[in-house]
């Protein structure tokens, strides 16, 4: 068993009066941070998109200033050195740092390779390097792949190689930024074990991520920044306790049961008691409350014609590669459904198929009454909207005012007067107007998705729209500007289809769900009645909200919960009594 | 997934096993005997002697090998085809105000061969060699290991690239179409493929930068190498099996063959 490991006073991180501001640029991304982060301990870092997250993990292995260049003011002491005075690879051996996209941090092909490039580098005896190589391997349980290539592992495969990497090298210092940004819930869960592993044989570990749910009973700090300040530096408890309200008004992703706690507590319901930080803490401080008989039922909507209708569908990419085996659904007009399940289930594929950019290999699919086989790709981006995960793919032009010009003129829109009163009416929409002569790869996460919707959208045929991971690198209020403006489209009759490994996102804003799983349908239903079969759930790699394990430990300890309470805001409204 | 096909295929094949610079000797060996020949019969040779080893002894698929003939046969008929209608001679064949002669025939299917030839040879070498070999077989030889490291990493991100530019034509095809012109149409996209690519690209090349050194990458003059380079038997053997395949259709259309003359 393992034992967590305490930490020592002994600091392993120092920043003094830093201040940084990135190269070409005016505004600081860091001011004036003063933090310490002790030996042996575990932090996290949390704040909205651009609040310095990842500028303050680069300063940790001196990737800033020493690469990156800007303009960097105070000092940061990692493992006893002066980061200004110590070259980046010289800082390799005490820092480790985990990318979010590390695909793009490989520099071999073969597993085993992978892992031992970081300990060559350092010169480590070739003997020492197999035996890293071998724990680390064995560490996150890939030893059986050492021989495969690096492409050819899964998304979690991948954060997992990549944390062996940065294992072998034996560095004090573990950084994790956003290592499960792009997994399947089944995979972030087993990242996370492996990150509580760590954590409980005494490595030092900061991690950036959104999925706190599993870390706040465990952290020893957190960490809270905005705008480049450090706001505040406690432990979990201290920190929600003291400067909760805060880290909701910023934005940040709080578990669903802090987020209930911190609520109750702003409305004075909380009775003195602690704001809970885990599931289990949640349902001891509820396990007297009493709730309204019945939630609040979701709206139906009004569905109309059928827009989508496939027929045992199938497709291979090749003999070895078949992703979708006999898919059948249909989807109706005014539908607000999503796409769920593991990395690989053939999400991807099915969305390709219906956007056109694919044809099936067999079965029927029929895309607004005609068969998909008789549709080009061109026409049938009148009907159907794409928005792909990284939106810059698909930026045509120059301007953002240029970018929304093109999708009309591509729906044979050319009368100026008209693509003129078009664009204007979508920048208003979208309240980026100030930003329509700038270029769509300089827009901020956030705008840059929105602008995405539009570019789809703004010639206003599409009657589907397709939206590939919502809440990829978008903190808690841009989710939910985004979500605001696909459900005003929803309601003006567009039919949504949202593919997404979200469930908390699932659960909150849509009527239903359709489980992918190794090229299957293995579910098409509402939420509430997926949460309800575990084997499903279990099969298709996905994991209940936090909301819903809260719901189920309530009613295990005999208190009676409604149906349907699929948010924050339902939950709070059919609580009664404490 | 879509499949990549310039990418190492690790099938364990007799080519696969050979040692990374017996293959890249093999390579340059290829290339340059191939301009050695004269003859567009001894350059048909060594393309077809190529086409059997990538499908027999290198076991490249046939479905790989079809998705890059593009790149190995289309621009080599491009090039051909330009020089069978510049080059002066007797005419053997007129399309509008274009020309072809005999002469130019003779000259464009030579030019045909060599590229084709030529790329052919490069992927293979990529096909069927874990390119980290290579670096170390180059280190092993005396080149610093940051050079070789830059030949390695180029081969590595090829792949990688590719994935990006398909992505990016998917997303572009699902936009429609802007212009009436097809032409202005598909110079448009072009134009942008390559700015969305690039930039990516760049900023991803940045991203590897940045996580080598984050592993130490450059911290010593030298490095240590778990696996070190070996020679195989298999590897000289196809290198010296090349070299005098070449070598006999040298003599041979040069007359200096007395079996086959």
């Amino acid at each position: 068993m393992n034992i967590v490991a305490a930490s020592t006073e002994e600091p392993i991180v120092k920043f003094q009066r830093v201040t940084y501001t990135h190269y070409g640029k005016t505004a600081p991304a860091l001011k004036d941070v003063n933090l310490t982060i002790r030996r042996g301990s575990f932090t996290l870092l949390v704040g909205p998109s651009g609040s310095g997250k990842s500028t303050l993990c680069q300063m940790l292995n001196g990737i800033i200033p020493h690469v990156l260049g800007g303009m960097m003011s105070g000092k940061i002491i990692v493992d006893g050195r002066d980061v200004s005075q110590t070259q980046v690879q010289n800082l390799a051996s005490s820092v480790g740092l985990l990318f979010q996209d590390p695909e793009w941090m490989f520099a071999t092909l073969q597993v085993e390779d992978e892992v031992a490039f970081g300990p060559e580098n350092l010169r480590m005896p070739p003997a020492d390097i197999k035996e890293y190589v071998d724990e680390a391997l064995n560490y996150v349980g890939l030893l059986p792949l050492r021989k495969n290539l690096v492409w050819a592992l899964s998304g979690g495969q991948v954060q997992r190689l990549g944390l062996a990497a940065v294992l072998a090298m034996q560095t004090p210092l573990i950084v994790l930024d956003e290592p499960t940004a792009n997994l399947d819930p089944a995979a972030t869960h087993a990242v996370h074990e492996l990150i509580l592993r760590l954590r409980r044989d005494g490595k030092t570990i900061i991690l950036v991520t959104k999925d706190l749910d599993e870390f706040m009973a465990e952290a020893d700090d957190i960490v809270l920044l905005s705008n480049g300040c450090v706001l505040a530096q406690a432990s979990p408890r201290d920190m929600v306790e003291k400067h909760g309200a805060l880290m909701l008004d910023l934005g940040v992703w709080l578990p669903e049961p802090t987020e209930i706690g911190l609520r109750l507590k702003r409305d004075g319901r909380l009775k003195g008691k602690p704001v809970p930080l885990t599931v289990e803490e949640a349902a001891e401080t509820l396990a007297g409350a009493s709730f309204r008989p019945e939630a609040k039922k979701k709206k139906q909507a009004v569905l109309g014609d059928v827009l989508v209708r496939a027929e045992n569908v199938r497709f291979s990419y090749n003999k070895r590669n078949q992703a979708l085996l006999g898919v059948s659904f249909e989807l109706r007009q005014g539908e607000m459904a999503a796409i769920v399940g593991q990395n690989g289930a053939g999400k991807s594929t099915l969305s390709k198929l219906l956007v056109g950019l694919l044809k099936p290999s067999g079965g029927e699919l029929t895309l607004f009454g005609r068969k998909a086989r008789q549709w080009q790709v061109q026409d049938l981006a009148n009907d159907v909207a794409l928005v792909f995960q990284n939106p810059e793919h698909q930026f045509l032009s120059d301007t953002v005012r240029e970018e929304l010009e093109y999708s009309l003129l591509a729906q044979g829109i050319d009368e100026p007067r008209e693509v003129n009163r078009r664009v204007q009416a979508m920048l208003e929409r979208l309240e980026i107007s100030e930003l329509a002569e700038s270029h769509p790869f300089s827009l901020n996460a956030g705008s840059k998705r929105r602008l995405g919707v539009a570019t789809m959208l703004v010639g206003g045929r599409a009657r589907l729209l397709i939206v590939d991971e919502p809440t990829y690198g978008q903190d808690k209020r841009l989710t939910e500007r985004l979500m605001e403006l696909i459900n005003s489209l929803r309601r003006e009759g567009i039919t949504v289809l949202m593919i997404t490994h979200d469930m908390r996102l699932v659960d909150a804003h849509t009527e239903r769900a359709i489980v992918m799983a190794n090229g299957e349908r293995l579910f098409d239903g509402p939420p509430d009645q997926l949460f309800q079969e575990p084997k499903i759930i279990e099969r298709a790699c996905l994991r209940p909200t936090a909301l819903r394990r809260l719901v189920d430990a309530l009613r295990a300890r005999g208190v009676t919960v409604p149906d349907g309470l699929n948010t924050v805001d339902a939950f709070l409204e059919a609580l009664e009594t404490l | 997934m879509s499949e990549q096909t310039l990418q190492f295929i690790d099938n364990n094949s007799p080519v696969n096993r050979a040692d990374a610079l017996s293959k890249l000797g093999w390579v340059l060996a290829v290339v340059v005997l191939t301009f050695q020949f004269d003859t567009n019969e001894a350059r048909a040779l060594m393309l077809a002697a190529l086409l059997f080893l990538a499908l027999f002894l290198a076991r490249v698929p046939l479905t790989t090998l079809l998705r890059t003939s593009p790149l190995i046969f289309g621009i080599a008929l491009l090039l051909g085809l330009f020089h069978f209608f510049i080059t002066p001679g007797k005419a053997v064949f007129s399309f509008g105000p274009l020309t072809g002669t005999a002469e130019g025939l003779q000259k464009g299917l030579g030019y045909f061969f060599r590229l084709a030839i030529m790329v052919l040879a490069s992927f293979m070498l990529i096909w069927t060699t874990n390119i980290r070999e290579l670096m170390v077989g180059l280190v092993s030889l005396g080149m610093p290991y940051r050079f070789a490291f830059a030949i390695f990493m180029a081969l590595r991100f090829l792949p990688m690239v590719q994935q990006e530019v398909d992505a990016v034509k998917a997303a572009h095809a699902i936009r429609g179409r802007a212009s009436r012109s097809p032409f202005r149409h598909r110079f448009r996209l072009w134009q942008r493929y390559l700015f969305t690519v690039i930039v990516n690209g760049l900023r991803k090349a940045e991203s590897t930068a940045l996580a080598v050194e984050a592993r130490g990458f450059g911290a010593y003059p030298d490095r240590t190498f778990v696996k070190p380079f070996r020679w195989t038997f298999s590897g000289i053997f196809l290198l010296l099996s090349f070299i005098a395949f070449g070598v006999a259709l040298i003599l041979w259309e040069r007359g200096a063959w007395p079996l086959l003359r």
